[in-house]
This record gives structure tokens, sequence and C-alpha cells, in this order.
């Protein structure tokens, strides 16, 4: 198991958090958050983003409206919501402190 | 040159390479079942099929109207594997897996992760009743035939008594309703190209049986002719002798038909009797099967003799007369041919205690039956 791979559960879960950051800007589509996470560590594909992006909905913390594109059908742009700004303040905390934590040990 | 299919995604329409839909639609398909236990799953799917549809207009312009396979191919691959963001346990393969996509790695478009563990599926295409037998067979990888010879003579050693196990075995066994729970059932790994090779291979078994059945059909009309026939020659050797009449064709059925209806039935208790003989006493009326041949073949044999020999009076009964007279002469042949089969076997039950014991463990099992179903019910 290469290093990439035992990480892998800790990208999943930071996921969620990452998501959240990026609809913290501005209205984003989903093919602009792709290409947003393509050459990261999180890179990320439809079959995984669409359901977490339909879980994060029905959860509160985000929300999306139709906007007319020039080329096909209407697209979802997704934002955040109060909850969400609450959520992801939350999550901003906890990550400073587990941050700290971390470079505290071994020290 | 390829067959084009023409698909809608959400509300647009594109045209895709046959394999191409094939592919696409097994792709969605086992999207749907990924999220079969999501509240989201409508909204998600149709979330995919707009993706899927952008992808597809970024391949077209305005001299390519069709998206080949190989495009479908790296649609799929660039959509990656879809994970129900609420069940967190089995998605973290699949979240590196679909790293790994992205990355570029990996190029081998929908294949699933590990090899699914094979399960118990009732399996209704090609299915004789409702597909247990079916399931069963591909769950020990045995021609279906086997399984449902097995379930007869199981049937007829039990006195009936099986036919309880496979009801319960109806109602508890899932029905495989996905191409991935087909998958499941036969044990393969979950891949496409795999299931399309099935899908063609069950296409053509299907074809087969119904060339079979069809000459088979072909077969009893070539004998209802040349009943037709035979009752036209009597008829008219019949009015050489006797001045014509009105209902000539009537007559002849009327002396012919209860005859042939008495024949049928006897044929038929015979065949029964034989039957139960074979399969419990290993002789066919004190006849032994020549050494060596097994006793299954003795039933095909059997079952082969009484078609073959039915088959003529069945004609009789529905080819034989004038269509105007078809209605009254199938009836009146029906009635008689029940009363004579019942009448026989009364006779046998009477005078041969084989027959005896074979009916009282029928009913007998028929009893238990009807207690178990009306105690789980209760």
């Amino acid at each position: 198991m290469n290093i990439s791979e035992k990480l892998a559960p800790i990208r999943k879960g930071l996921l969620e958090f990452v998501i959240l950051k990026i609809v913290a800007g501005d209205k984003v589509y989903v093919a602009d958050m792709l290409k947003l996470l393509g050459p990261t560590e999180f890179a990320t594909q439809e079959g995984t983003l669409y359901p977490l992006l339909s879980k994060l909905r029905r959860e509160e913390l985000v929300d999306y409206e139709w906007q007319e594109s020039e080329a096909g059908p209407p697209r979802k742009y997704y934002k955040l919501t109060q909850k969400g700004r609450t959520q992801l303040s939350t999550l901003n905390d906890y990550w400073k402190d587990l941050n700290r934590t971390l470079a505290d040990f071994g020290n | 040159m390829q067959k084009v299919v023409s698909i809608s995604l959400n509300g647009n329409s594109y045209q895709l390479e046959e394999p191409g839909f094939n592919l696409l639609s097994s792709y969605l398909e086992r999207a749907d079942s990924r999220l079969k236990d999501s509240p989201d799953r409508a909204e998600v799917m149709a979330d995919l099929e707009q993706a899927i549809g952008e992808k597809c207009r970024g391949m077209l312009g305005p001299h390519k109207t069709v998206v080949s396979v190989a495009e479908v191919e790296r649609i799929i691959a660039e959509m990656g594997p879809v994970e129900s963001a609420d069940e967190k346990t089995a998605s973290d393969a699949a979240a590196a897996a679909g790293a790994a996509g992205a990355e570029g790695t990996s190029s081998t478009g929908p294949t699933a992760g590990p090899t699914p563990r094979k399960r118990l599926f009732q399996i209704r295409e090609g299915a004789m009743w409702s597909g247990v037998c079916n399931g069963i067979a591909a769950y020990i990888n045995v021609d279906v035939t086997w399984v449902r010879i097995a379930f007869v003579l199981l049937t007829i050693f039990s006195s009936g008594l099986w036919l309880v196990a496979y009801v319960v075995l109806m109602f508890v066994v899932p029905v495989a309703q996905t191409a991935e729970d087909r998958a499941a059932a036969f044990g393969m790994p979950f891949n496409t190209e795999e299931l399309i090779s099935r899908a063609k291979k069950n296409f053509e078994e299907f074809g087969q049986t119904y060339r079979w059945r069809r000459e088979w059909r072909r077969q009893q009309r070539h004998w209802n002719r040349q009943f037709r026939h035979m009752n036209e020659q009597l008829r008219a050797t019949a009015s050489q002798v006797v001045p014509p009449m009105n209902h000539g064709t009537g007559t002849f059925m009327s002396v012919f038909l209860p005859l042939a209806a008495v024949v049928g039935a006897i044929v038929f208790v015979a065949w029964i009797l034989a039957m139960f003989s074979l399969v419990t006493q290993h002789t066919i009326f004190g006849w032994d099967l020549p050494h060596g041949i097994p006793i299954w073949v003795g039933v095909v044999a059997l079952v082969l003799i009484y078609l073959g020999v039915s088959a003529p009076l069945k004609a009789l009964r529905h080819g034989g007369q004038q269509p105007a007279h078809h209605v009254g002469f199938s009836a009146l042949y029906g009635l008689i041919w029940i009363g004579c089969t019942a009448l026989l076997f009364w006779a046998a039950y009477h005078y041969f205690p084989g027959v005896r014991e074979l009916v009282d463990n029928l009913v007998w099992a028929a009893n238990l039956t009807a207690t178990t179903i009306s105690e789980t019910i209760a």
C-alpha cells in the first residue's frame, strides 16, 4: 500500500470541508469545482461530487440556483447557506486546533 | 459502419454508437443501483445525466453528430464510479480509485472495484416459473436443465412436499433486478463488455429455443393437415357408400372423436403410471430398463413417447374437424377425456396398491402444505 492510498480516507473525509470552502466564495458550477480540484490532492469526479453536493444540500449547508448558460440547458450554481457558513467556521477552527495539536506532538 | 442509438439525457437528445449506448446505459444502471438507498437518488441521477449530456455536446460539432464508443468510454472514465455520499465505509477504496482516475493513471473505464460476492438470486430471464432453478443453476454453475430435473425428481420422491420448499424459496430468495444483481448471481466481476457478450449469448440461445418451438408447432400443423386430409378422404369414401348427409363431418366426428378421447385418456393414465413405476421401482410395469441406461434417460424417453403419441390425438381434437364445429367437439373431447381419466385412475386406485400409495401420499402432502400455509398466515 503506497502512501497516497494510505491517505485516501483522510482526503475523502476532508473533501466535504474543501467543498464548503470552495462554495464559500462566489457561486460555482460543478465543472468549475472539478477544474479547481483537479490539480490538487483532492482531484474528484462527477460520480463522487454530485452525490456529495446533494447530501450537503439535504443537510442545508449549501443551496443552488439555476442559471441560464449560453451553451445548452440551465446549470446549477451552488452557494453556501447561513448554516453552511456556521459549519465552515467550526470546521476551520477545528482544523486549526488539529494542526496545533499535531505540531505540539514530538516536541 | 455502426448502428446509432438516439437517447435522451435530461431532456436533450444525443446520438450514440450502439456499443457506446450499451456502455452508458449499464453505467447509469449501476449508478442508480448504488444510489438506491439515497434520498437524493432522482436528483443525482438527473445531475449525472446532465453532466454526461454536456460532455457529449463537447464531443460534437457541426460536422460530427454521433458520439463514438471511444468517446463514451472516455466520458464514463471522466465521470468516475458513482458513490453514495451517505455510506462512509465502502467509499474509501472508491475515493482512491476516483483520485487515481482523475490523475489519468486509470484508462480502463467502467471497471468495478472488488469482484462481487456470489449471491443467490431468482433470475427471471429464461425462467420456467419464477427463476429459482435458474438462480440456483447460476449459483452452483451447472446447466439449468439439471437443476430442473433435480427439482422434478425431488418433488416426485417427496410426494409433492418439495413444492413447498420451492414456494418458500420463491418468497425468500431476492429477485435479480439490476444488471449488477445478475452479475452477482453469476459471480462474475461486473464488467460491461462481459455483460454485453452475455446478453448476446442469451439472445442467441433464446433464438434457438424459439426455433425449436417453431419447428414443433410446424410439425403439429403438418399433422393437423394430414388429419384434415384423411378426414376429407374418409368423408369422400363415406359419401360414396352412404347417401350424402348434411352433417357428414359431424357424424364422422361424433363417432371417432369419443374413441380418440378414450384412447387419449388411456395413453395419459398409462404414461403417468409408467412414469411413477419407473421412478419408484426402476421398471416400467415390470420391464427393466436395458442395462447401463440411467433412470433419467428413461424419464426423458417416456416424455418423448407420450408427446409423440398424444400429438396426433391433440391435432385431431383441434384441427380434425370443420372450424364451425371446433368448440363443441373440443369440449366433447375434453369431457370424455376427463371422464375416462378419472375412471381409469379410480380403477387403478382400487386395483393396484402402488397407485393407492401414491395417491394417499399426494393427499397427505397436499394436506400438510395447506396446514403449513395456514399456520404461516395465522
